[in-house]
């Protein structure tokens, strides 16, 4: 690289790769992109591709970051409270304290809400009711061992009724609970405030608490502490760097983050966003996250990881209905088949063909891997194309290179994904 | 009424200014591409764009975005038809008569009638949209679980008539995709089923992984199964005209009855792209003079879902735009994109920002014209795809569907999983086992449990649910009419043979 501003060369990164382990349009999500936008707008960074890494409130991410970023430098991954929880009921085998935490960045307080008509007008109603009889209130909220569901089983036990009776009903993504909690499909509704403080303006909602310490400027809803309910919960989101990088990298990427988060495109895209500063760095981080996964293992445990208690009936049937279904169709459909013997469309196949396109794909999984992206989508478009007509190989290779070429300009460069590199993409 | 022209045509004032009508146009054709690559959705197309935007003013944005996602809808078919397989989830039920049609050489028409069935539909849709937004979405919440769980069983009778030759094969297809849907996180609980310890199954198995596995990967497999060097026969194009006067007077009517089922379910925030579809291809069939020509190249089976997952992409904009609810992907991201302006979608941003809502719902009618000009004289040019030499085509189909299916969640394991789909794609097709079903199977069977006990958790364990609710039980009803419907026309015609 000829360009670059030779005092400023130490601090600046030439690429910052930050991983985000949800689909696009989360918390997490937005949280790297905003990440994107200030370390790219400030300097800090020349390039930070971001990674969408979805699957199993962050777990999946988690995992392959342990595994394919280890000892790299200059690679970042959002996680959080979420993650805590995914870790605990997925049962994940690696937990985050296989990485090397960063900073805790943002948080966001929890809103207990309710329909207009609901019989509950205030937090201690809905408070007795649950002492009275935890399981006959239905809580909509995101995903089953998120933040909204562990907030439902810290305020059950905090009134001293029996967690494990909690009747909790996961929606997946923030629309579809949203839709639920807003059309009155559930008792009570627990959403971050961000997402329901549109509703709670517009009055399609009743809030009865929100879960930060004392009051936030700008947000007209009490706390459960000044209506009697001892209880702080926020959902906290972090960064992380791969575990075994050196201290030298450790602190590199500490200073990076810390001048992200002092710098004013920062400071005002946490305002655009409503988020909560909650930055925090070095030991008092550690303890405060022991302190927190403690916390989500205990009431986790005391939810168990099935809380669902009313349906567990109808949990196991359905399976071995479509178990039991697939078994019979089958073997109906493979005796129907050998009794009236129809002549099927290729009895006598050819092998050539179907195995030089089985060679193909293994071509790819190995090439792709190994070499690289490039080579080997030409060598699956090389050897499909032999496997149809093989009479124009040298002719098949160069256009089978020319397309791989041309996709990987078109996924990599265009849309910014990122693909299996090895020598020929660093060379293009 | 009168306030809501007059603020649509402020909107038109601003939309049709030069700088606008370029995000449009910018907008359209990305869309288009996006819908055309398998696994590459609008979705990730808009969030790859978030950060470039970023400088823009939110209405051009906003205008980009929306042109994207209808753009997704056109470009989605077109892969359908010429190459069996489906650029989006909601082109699915597409291959069905869209392929067959493309092999008789009439795959310019059945591109013409997908893209006009779309600017027919989307432009409904969107003056529905326009008209009704508010009513509507206060009406789309009174749908809960149990609602939503009749919802599905009255789709889940639409495979009635996909299972194709054999229903026993038809019923297997459906339990294999069943089965497929029970792998990964149950929902309600948190815990893994059937994952095998493997943690990128955690989150089951991605209906598009299945989809191209299924069609373009089992398709290449297929055809080189049978080939013999010597039958390797050029696809026959007899025309690229697009659409006779026959195809005209029967498309029409599937266009409308499409965007009439796929609007409303758009509309209802956990409807799915693919259910709309489903549910129009079951219409025309059943509503057809000729059900045998279904799965043979009918042209409503081409028309009818096309207008349906238009008209539900505009419907899926009501939710968000007037409650703030994504119910697609797609919303999600703009969801975010909104709050990356500072703007707070939600039931007061029809009044707080006037301006952008209504700009954004004028270029939706600008980009519908805009699509249609641009896919109208490509249909000619992509049905001339298939003079392309089929080793090069194969060999292409490959490549894009390998990068599709990585690019979803960057897993080598998912590539694995594409391939393996594609060999038992390959081998249903050779013991002629209908594919469709089983997608039906993937995307229904999840929804349908989930919602059934979500129900019945939310009564406490009452499964009068299902009966008590007046939505419910209607829907509930209606798939039972639709279930008899044959059998007692059959016992009728029966009687009158007699």
């Amino acid at each position: 690289m000829l360009a670059g501003v030779p005092c400023a060369a130490q601090s600046t990164y030439e690429q910052l790769r930050i991983i985000a382990p949800a689909a696009p349009g989360g918390g997490w999500d937005q949280t790297a992109r905003v990440m994107q936008q200030v370390l790219q707008q400030t300097g800090i960074a020349r390039a930070v591709p971001v990674e969408n890494v979805p699957g199993a409130a962050g777990t999946i991410g988690l995992a392959r970051f342990i595994g394919a970023e280890r000892g790299r430098g200059d690679t970042l991954m959002v996680s959080g409270l979420i993650m805590l929880g995914g870790i605990v009921t997925h049962r994940s085998p690696v937990t985050l304290h296989d990485v090397t935490p960063i900073a805790r960045l943002t948080g966001e307080y929890e809103v207990v809400v309710v329909p207009p008509s609901s019989r509950f007008t205030s937090l201690q109603d809905l408070l007795q009711a649950l002492r009275a009889n935890p399981s006959s209130i239905s809580w909509g909220g995101g995903s089953a061992g998120g933040s909204d569901h562990i907030l439902a089983g810290l305020i059950t036990d905090a009134v001293g009724a029996a967690a494990s009776r909690v009747n909790y009903i996961a929606f997946s993504g923030g629309g579809e609970s949203l839709a639920a909690i807003v059309g009155g499909q559930v008792d009570v509704g627990i959403n971050g405030y961000a997402e329901l403080s549109a509703q709670i303006d517009a009055g399609t909602v009743r809030p009865l608490g929100i879960s930060s310490h004392t009051r936030v400027s700008g947000v007209a809803v009490p706390t459960f502490r000044e209506q009697g309910l001892d209880l702080v919960f926020e959902n906290w989101r972090s960064i992380v760097a791969p575990p075994g990088i050196s201290a030298a990298d450790r602190g590199r990427l500490t200073r990076a983050v810390d001048a992200m988060v002092q710098s004013p495109p920062w400071r005002e895209a946490i305002g655009r966003y409503r988020w909560i500063d909650r930055y925090l760095t070095g030991e008092p981080l550690v303890s405060f996250m022991n302190s927190e996964e403690q916390r989500v293992r205990s009431i986790l445990a005391k939810l168990g990881t099935d809380g669902d208690t009313s349906a567990a009936g109808t949990r196991g049937i359905y399976p071995i209905f479509v178990l039991s279904g697939l078994a019979l169709t089958g073997i109906a459909a493979l005796i129907a088949g050998i009794r009236s013997r129809q002549p099927s469309v290729a009895m006598a196949p050819r092998w050539r063909s179907p195995v030089l396109v089985g060679i193909a794909v293994v071509a790819n999984l190995v090439l792709a891997e190994r070499v690289g992206f490039v080579a080997g989508s030409a060598a699956l478009f090389w050897l499909t194309a032999r496997a149809f007509d093989q009479r124009h190989p040298l002719r098949d290779a160069l256009i089978g290179s020319v397309t791989a070429v041309a996709a990987y300009l078109l996924f990599a460069r265009l849309l910014d994904l990122s693909l299996p590199a090895g020598v020929i993409e660093h060379w293009l | 009424m009168i306030e809501t022209l007059r603020a649509l045509g402020s909107g038109f004032t601003n939309a049709l200014t030069l700088h606008h009508l370029m995000w449009a146009g910018l907008g359209v054709t990305l869309g288009t591409a996006v819908g055309v690559l398998p696994g590459i959705g609008p979705a990730l197309t808009v969030a790859v764009l978030l950060p470039v935007t970023f400088s823009l003013d939110p209405v051009s944005a906003f205008i980009m975005f929306g042109a994207i996602y209808y753009g997704a809808m056109y470009g989605g078919s077109t892969t359908s038809i010429l190459l069996n397989t489906p650029g989006e989830t909601g082109s699915i039920v597409t291959t069905i008569d869209g392929y067959a049609m493309a092999r008789q050489g009439r795959a310019a028409a059945a591109l013409a009638t997908a893209a006009i069935g779309s600017f027919v539909a989307g432009t409904l849709a969107t003056i529905a949209l326009t008209l009704f937004a508010p009513p509507l979405s206060a009406l789309a919440l009174r749908f809960g679980p149990a609602d939503y769980f009749a919802l599905t069983i009255v789709a889940f009778t639409s495979v009635a008539v996909l299972l194709g030759e054999s229903v026993l094969r038809g019923l297997f297809s459906l339990f294999a995709g069943l089965a497929l849907g029970l792998v990964g996180i149950d929902q309600l609980t948190g815990t893994a089923r059937f994952a095998f310890g493997i943690p990128q199954l955690l989150d089951g198995i991605d209906v598009i992984i299945l989809v191209i596995g299924l069609f373009a990967v089992g398709e290449t497999m297929y055809q080189a199964w049978i080939h013999g060097r010597d039958d390797l026969q050029p696809v026959r194009i007899d025309d690229f005209g697009g659409m006779t006067r026959e195809d005209w007077r029967r498309s029409w009517k599937p266009w409308l009855r499409g965007a009439a089922i796929g609007f409303p379910l758009g509309v209802l925030p956990c409807g799915g792209a693919e259910v709309p579809t489903f549910l129009s291809y079951m219409t025309e069939k059943r509503l057809s003079d000729d059900p045998s020509r279904f799965g043979r190249g009918a042209i409503e089976g081409v028309a009818g879902p096309e207008a349906a997952n238009n008209a539900a992409a505009a419907g899926v904009l009501v939710p968000l735009l007037t409650l703030g609810l994504p119910s697609s992907a797609t919303a999600a991201v703009m969801l975010a994109a909104f709050q990356q302006y500072g703007l707070q979608p939600g039931p007061l941003l029809f009044s707080s920002r006037p301006d952008l809502v209504w700009t954004l719902i004028a270029s939706l009618y600008i980009g519908n014209v805009m699509l249609l000009v641009l896919n109208l004289p490509l249909a000619g040019v992509w049905a001339r795809l298939l003079l392309v030499p089929r080793r090069l085509l194969f060999g292409g189909i490959l490549v894009l569907s390998s990068l599709g299916a990585y690019s979803l969640n960057r897993s080598m394991l998912d590539l694995v999983l594409l391939y393996a789909i594609g060999v038992i794609g390959c081998a249903m097709r050779v013991s002629q086992v209908p594919l469709v079903p089983a997608v039906l199977g993937l995307v229904l069977g999840p929804l349908a449990e989930q919602q059934f006990r979500r129900a019945v958790a939310i009564s406490n364990g009452d499964v009068s649910v299902f009966l008590t609710r007046p939505i419910s039980a209607g829907l509930l009803l209606a798939a039972v009419i639709v279930l008899s419907a044959p059998l007692v026309r059959r016992r009728r015609s029966a009687r009158t043979d007699r």
